[in-house]
C-alpha cells in the first residue's frame, strides 16, 4: 500500500500527530461504533429530487415532456434506463448521454453528485443522441 | 491570483522537482493482487494446484486491461487445452473475497485502496495489520454468468478506454467550468494518454532501454514521459514561482531545460495554475460507499489554501469533527493513492500531484480502530 508510493517522503518527515497517534494503540472496539454510527449519518439516502432537462441532440427524437423531477440517490443509470423507455428505445439501440454538451458521466455516479458539480439555473442538463456527439 | 499571494511562503513541496517527483510516484505506484479462479467454475481437466495467479498491478491501471496476461496464465497454465477454447473471456468477471463486485472502469488503486477502508470497518483479529503490512487485495475470478447489471460497463478494453476518457473531460469541466483543454488536444495526443495507461500494464523488465521516441530524453523504463507530455496539458501545476514573478519570456532553451510536466504554458500561467481553477476534481469514497463529490474551490473565501482537513470536516463533519478538543479521538483517517495524508495537504497541490491518470483525486475513508481517549 503505501510503501509503493510514500517512501521517500515518509522517510525523512513524520506525519502528523492528528491522524496517526493512536495508530499503534490497544484496538478499541467502542472508536470502531463511534466512526460507524457516524458513518450511517453519511449512508441515509437523500429522498430529495432535482429537475432533470433532457435535450435531444441531432437527429434523436424530441420528447413531449423534457423536465422530469429525479430523486437524487439514483444513479445516472437509472437516468439512462428512464429515459431509454421514455424514448420507447430497444436493448441494443445506441444512445449517448452527456452532461452539459461535455462529457458522459459515470453510470454509476449519483445525480446528487452531478447535480452538486454540474447544475446550471437548478437545472441538470442531460443531451441524448443516437450517434457520439462529445466522445 | 492575489488570494494565492497570501500565502506564506511556498512549500518545498511545490517545486517543479517536487511537482514531478510526487507525479512520477504516483505514476510508478503499484498493489499486489491474488487473483484465483473460483474453484467451482474451473473447467474439467484443469491443473487445480495453481489456479492461483499473483501479480503487481499499476494503480493506474484498469482490469480490462490486465485480462491478456491472466488468461495468459490460465490457459497456459490452469486450464486444459481443449476447455480453455470453450470459455469466452466477455463472459469473466472479478469479486472480491468478500462478495463485492470489481467495476471494470474503477482504476486499480482505488478498488485497492476500497478494500483497505472496507476491511477498516470489520472487526479483525489483528486490527492493524490492514494499515501495518501490505497485502494483496484477493481477487475471485469467475468465468460465467456476469451480472451485466451491476457491473454497468463491458469488460473490453474500448469502453474502458471511453470511461477513462469521459472521467478526464468531466474533470476538466470540474476544473474550468468547460472542457476546451481536453477537446482542444489532437486525437493522436486523446488516444496518446490512453496507450500510456494500456502499455503502463506492462511489467518495467519489459521494457527495451532506447525504445523511447524522443531521442533528448533519458531512457525511460515506463511511459511517465509520454503521459505527462499530453496530461501537462490538461493538468494544472502549483509551481510557486509563477504567482511571484512574471511568467519567463518564450526561448527555446528555458522550455527545453524543463522536465515535461513542469512545462509553463506560455502565455498566462498564473490563469491556468492549480489555485486558479474553479474546483479541485476530487471524490470521497467512504466504505462500503456512498462516493461523495461536490465542488472543491482550491481557495478559501479568506484567501487561504483550501486544505485536506477543512475539506474533510466541511464534507464529513461528524467523522472529521471542525471543533477538536485536545482529548478527541480520531474516527477517521483519509487515504490518497494508498498514502496517509496530512491534513494540512492543500486539495489544490492533491489535484497537481496526487491524482489518478484520469484527473481524480480520490479520497478514501478509512475509520480507526484503536485509540486513546
Amino acid at each position: 500500500m503505501a510503501q509503493t508510493s510514500a517512501s521517500p517522503d515518509v522517510a525523512t518527515r513524520a506525519l502528523p500527530a492528528t491522524w496517526t497517534t493512536n495508530l499503534h494503540l490497544s484496538s478499541d472496539t467502542g472508536l470502531l461504533q463511534e466512526g460507524l454510527d457516524a458513518l450511517e449519518g453519511y449512508r441515509k439516502k437523500d429522498p430529495n429530487k432535482v429537475v432533470v432537462r433532457f435535450r435531444a441532440i441531432g437527429n434523436a427524437p424530441i420528447m413531449r415532456q423534457n423536465f422530469y423531477k429525479i430523486t437524487v440517490s439514483n444513479r445516472f443509470q437509472a437516468v439512462i434506463q428512464f429515459l431509454r423507455k421514455e424514448l420507447g428505445w430497444k436493448a441494443g439501440e445506441p444512445l449517448y448521454t452527456y452532461i452539459n454538451m461535455a462529457f458522459s458521466p459515470a453510470p454509476d455516479d449519483t445525480v446528487s453528485n452531478l447535480f452538486k458539480s454540474f447544475a446550471t439555473d437548478g437545472h441538470l442538463i442531460v443531451n441524448y443522441s443516437t450517434t457520439a456527439a462529445w466522445g | 491570483m492575489s488570494t494565492y499571494g497570501a500565502r506564506q511562503a511556498p512549500s518545498a513541496f511545490s517545486t517543479p522537482a517536487s511537482i514531478t517527483l510526487f507525479r512520477r510516484l504516483t505514476w510508478e505506484g503499484t498493489v499486489p493482487l491474488e487473483i484465483r479462479v473460483d474453484a467451482k467454475e474451473l473447467p474439467a481437466n484443469s491443473d487445480r494446484g495453481l489456479e492461483c495467479y499473483f501479480m503487481q498491478a499499476p494503480r493506474v491501471s484498469y482490469l480490462p486491461l490486465l485480462m491478456p496476461e491472466i488468461k495468459r496464465f490460465l490457459m497456459d497454465v490452469v486450464f486444459d487445452e481443449a476447455a480453455g477454447k470453450m470459455l469466452k473471456e466477455e463472459d469473466w468477471w472479478f469479486e472480491r473475497d468478500d462478495g463485492s463486485l470489481l467495476k471494470w472502469h474503477w482504476p486499480i488503486g482505488l478498488l485497492y485502496d476500497n478494500s483497505i477502508i472496507s476491511a477498516s470497518i470489520r472487526l479483525s483479529p489483528s486490527p492493524s495489520s490492514a494499515m501495518a503490512q501490505t497485502v494483496p487485495l484477493r481477487l475471485i475470478l469467475h468465468l460465467a454468468s456476469p451480472p451485466t447489471d451491476k457491473l454497468l460497463l463491458s469488460p473490453s478494453a474500448d469502453s474502458c478506454k471511453q470511461a477513462f476518457m469521459g472521467q478526464l473531460k468531466e474533470a476538466d469541466f470540474i476544473r474550468w467550468g468547460n472542457t476546451k483543454r481536453m477537446t482542444g488536444l489532437r486525437k493522436a495526443e486523446q488516444d496518446g494518454i490512453w496507450e500510456g495507461i494500456k502499455e503502463r500494464r506492462l511489467p518495467v523488465s519489459i521494457y527495451l532501454v532506447g525504445f523511447t521516441s524522443n531521442p533528448t530524453s533519458p531512457p525511460t523504463t515506463d511511459n511517465f514521459d509520454d503521459y505527462w507530455r499530453v496530461a501537462s496539458k490538461v493538468t494544472p501545476t502549483t509551481s510557486p514561482t509563477r504567482s511571484y514573478s512574471p511568467p519567463p519570456p518564450p526561448s527555446s532553451a528555458s522550455v527545453h531545460a524543463r522536465p515535461p510536466s513542469a512545462d509553463p504554458n506560455a502565455a498566462a500561467p498564473d490563469r491556468d495554475g492549480a489555485y486558479s481553477v474553479r474546483s479541485v476534481p476530487v471524490r470521497i469514497y467512504l466504505p462500503e460507499g456512498p462516493v461523495l463529490q461536490d465542488l472543491v474551490p482550491p481557495v478559501l473565501e479568506d484567501g487561504g489554501p483550501h486544505t485536506l482537513a477543512t475539506f474533510l470536516s466541511t464534507h464529513l463533519p461528524l467523522l472529521f469533527p471542525p471543533e477538536r478538543s485536545p482529548s478527541s479521538r480520531t474516527l477517521a483517517y483519509p487515504l490518497v493513492q494508498g498514502v496517509l495524508c496530512p491534513p494540512e495537504a492543500e486539495m489544490a497541490w492533491l489535484g497537481a500531484c496526487m491524482a489518478g491518470a484520469d484527473g481524480w483525486v480520490n479520497v478514501c475513508i478509512g475509520l480507526s480502530k484503536q485509540g486513546v481517549r
